[in-house]
C-alpha cells in the first residue's frame, strides 16, 4: 500500500486523510469494490478485501442517510477490514468512516478525479501489479512489428541472429534475458533494466546496441507473437513441411504460434525469421498461403477426376 | 531398381497432407524414391515436386525405387497408399 501510495500520488493526485502509519495495509486483489450493497446493509457478499472506491453514489447515499445511521452502517462493517477506502470527486469524507478507519487502522485516500476515469487507471496499474510473469532465456526483436521471441539452447546462435537482423533494420527488445507478463490475452516481453539494451557476442564481449545502431535499432517492450525455436539440424528428425499444422506453444497460460527452425552451415536464419514474421502479418491479414494453396490442389485435383470419370464413361457409352 | 504400380484411394487425393507424409516416408531411406504420373517424374523426397503432380483419387502412379534398401522403401510407400495416407 505504501509502495502504491507513494508512487502514484502525484499522478493520481492523492491525498492521505489518516496518518502515514495507516499506510501498513497490502493489497491483495487487483479488482476494486464499489460497496454500495454493503452500505446498505447486505454483507451476505461483500468483497471487503478489495480496494473500496466511494464514488458519487455512495457517497450521496451516504450524505442521503443521516449521521446516526452512517454510525450504524460503519459500526457493522467494523469487523471487514478492507486495504483502502478511497473517495473520489475529492467528496467531503464523512467522520463516521474516518473513525472505523482510524480503528481498524486502514488508510483513506481522496482524488480529485472522477470514479470512472480513477477506478480505470489503478485498475490498470494494479493489474500489472499483480499480472503473472516469468523471466526466460530468450531474446526479443520486433521484426516488422512482429514480436519475435527467440529461444534454444546456448551457443545455437539466438544472439548473432539477433544482432543480423538489427543490422536490417529490426528494433532489438532484449537479449540473454526477457522478462514476460501476462497483460490480458497477451504475451508482453521487456528486457532487464541493468541489461538494457547490451548485448554479448562470443569473441567480441559486451556491446551497447543502442549506442551502436542508434535509436532506431531498439525498443522497450513489445507484445511476443511468434516463438523462435533454434535448433541443431538433427538427422531423421521430422520438421513442418506445409505450414497447414501450426504449431502453439504455452506461455505464462496464453498459446502463442512456434516456429522450429533447424540450423545448419549455410543457413541464413534471419531471412528466414523476415519471411515468418511476413508470413504472420499475412495470417493475421486473414491470408494462409499454405491453405490457399492446398484448397487450389484438391480443387484442381477434384476437376481432374470429375473430367477422368466423364471421359470414363463416355467411352463407355461408344463402346 | 525396383518399382510398383499404384492407386490413389483416398478421397480427396495427393494433397499437402498426403504429400507431407509421402516425404517424411521417403526421406528415411537412402534410395532415391521417384513417383511417375502420366509421363511427369516427382522426386518423392521433395514436397512440392509430389504436390505437383496433382495426383487425383484413382490416378494411376508408378513408383521406382533404387538404392541400397529400395525394396523396404518401396513397401513403406506402398503401405501408405494403402493406409489412404492415415487420414481424410
Amino acid at each position: 500500500m505504501r509502495d502504491f501510495y507513494y508512487q502514484f500520488k502525484e499522478e493520481l493526485s492523492l491525498n492521505l486523510k489518516t496518518p502515514e502509519s495507516s499506510l501498513c495495509t497490502e493489497i491483495i486483489e487487483a479488482n476494486l469494490h464499489r460497496p454500495g450493497l454493503a452500505l446498505a446493509g447486505f454483507t451476505g457478499v461483500y468483497s471487503y478485501q478489495r480496494v473500496q472506491i466511494i464514488g458519487t453514489t455512495e457517497w450521496s447515499y451516504l450524505e442521503s442517510v443521516g449521521s446516526d445511521k452512517r454510525k450504524e452502517i460503519f459500526g457493522r462493517l467494523h469487523d471487514y477490514r478492507s486495504p483502502l477506502w478511497v473517495l473520489t470527486h475529492n467528496a467531503g469524507l464523512h467522520e463516521e468512516l474516518l473513525e472505523m478507519c482510524l480503528t481498524q487502522n486502514v488508510p483513506i485516500i481522496t482524488t480529485s478525479r472522477e470514479t470512472l476515469d480513477f477506478c480505470t487507471e489503478v485498475q490498470d496499474i494494479l493489474e500489472d501489479w499483480f499480472a503473472p510473469y516469468c523471466s526466460v532465456h530468450a531474446s526479443l526483436v520486433d521484426v516488422y512489428g512482429v514480436g519475435m521471441l527467440y529461444v534454444g539452447e546456448s551457443g545455437v546462435g539466438k544472439s548473432e541472429c539477433v544482432l543480423d537482423l538489427v543490422e536490417r533494420g529490426h528494433r532489438l527488445v532484449a537479449d540473454d534475458i526477457v522478462h514476460l507478463i501476462r497483460k490480458g490475452h497477451s504475451i508482453i516481453g521487456k528486457g532487464n533494466k541493468i541489461l538494457g539494451h547490451h548485448m554479448e557476442i562470443r569473441g567480441i564481449g559486451i556491446v551497447d546496441v543502442g549506442k551502436l545502431f542508434g535509436i532506431r535499432a531498439i525498443r522497450n517492450t513489445k507484445k511476443v507473437e511468434v516463438v523462435v525455436e533454434l535448433q541443431k539440424w538433427r538427422e531423421g528428425e521430422n520438421y513442418e513441411r506445409t505450414g497447414l499444422d501450426p504449431l502453439n506453444t504455452d506461455v505464462i497460460g496464453i498459446p502463442v504460434s512456434k516456429v522450429i527452425i533447424p540450423i545448419s552451415p549455410g543457413k541464413n536464419i534471419t531471412v528466414i525469421s523476415e519471411v515468418i514474421a511476413m508470413n504472420m502479418l499475412l495470417k493475421m491479414n486473414g491470408i494462409d498461403a499454405a491453405k490457399l494453396f492446398n484448397e487450389k490442389l484438391i480443387e484442381t485435383m477434384k476437376n481432374k477426376s470429375r473430367l477422368n470419370s466423364l471421359t470414363r464413361l463416355s467411352t463407355e457409352v461408344y463402346e | 531398381m525396383v518399382s510398383v504400380e499404384l492407386t490413389v484411394i483416398n478421397d480427396s487425393g495427393i494433397h499437402a497432407r498426403p504429400a507431407a507424409l509421402i516425404v517424411e516416408a521417403a526421406t528415411k531411406f537412402k534410395s532415391n524414391v521417384i513417383f511417375i504420373k502420366d509421363g511427369m517424374r516427382a522426386n518423392a523426397k521433395s514436397i512440392m515436386n509430389i504436390m505437383l503432380l496433382a495426383a487425383e483419387p484413382g490416378a494411376l502412379i508408378r513408383v521406382e525405387t533404387e538404392g541400397p534398401d529400395e525394396t523396404d522403401a518401396l513397401s513403406a510407400i506402398e503401405a501408405l497408399f494403402l493406409s489412404k495416407f492415415k487420414y481424410d
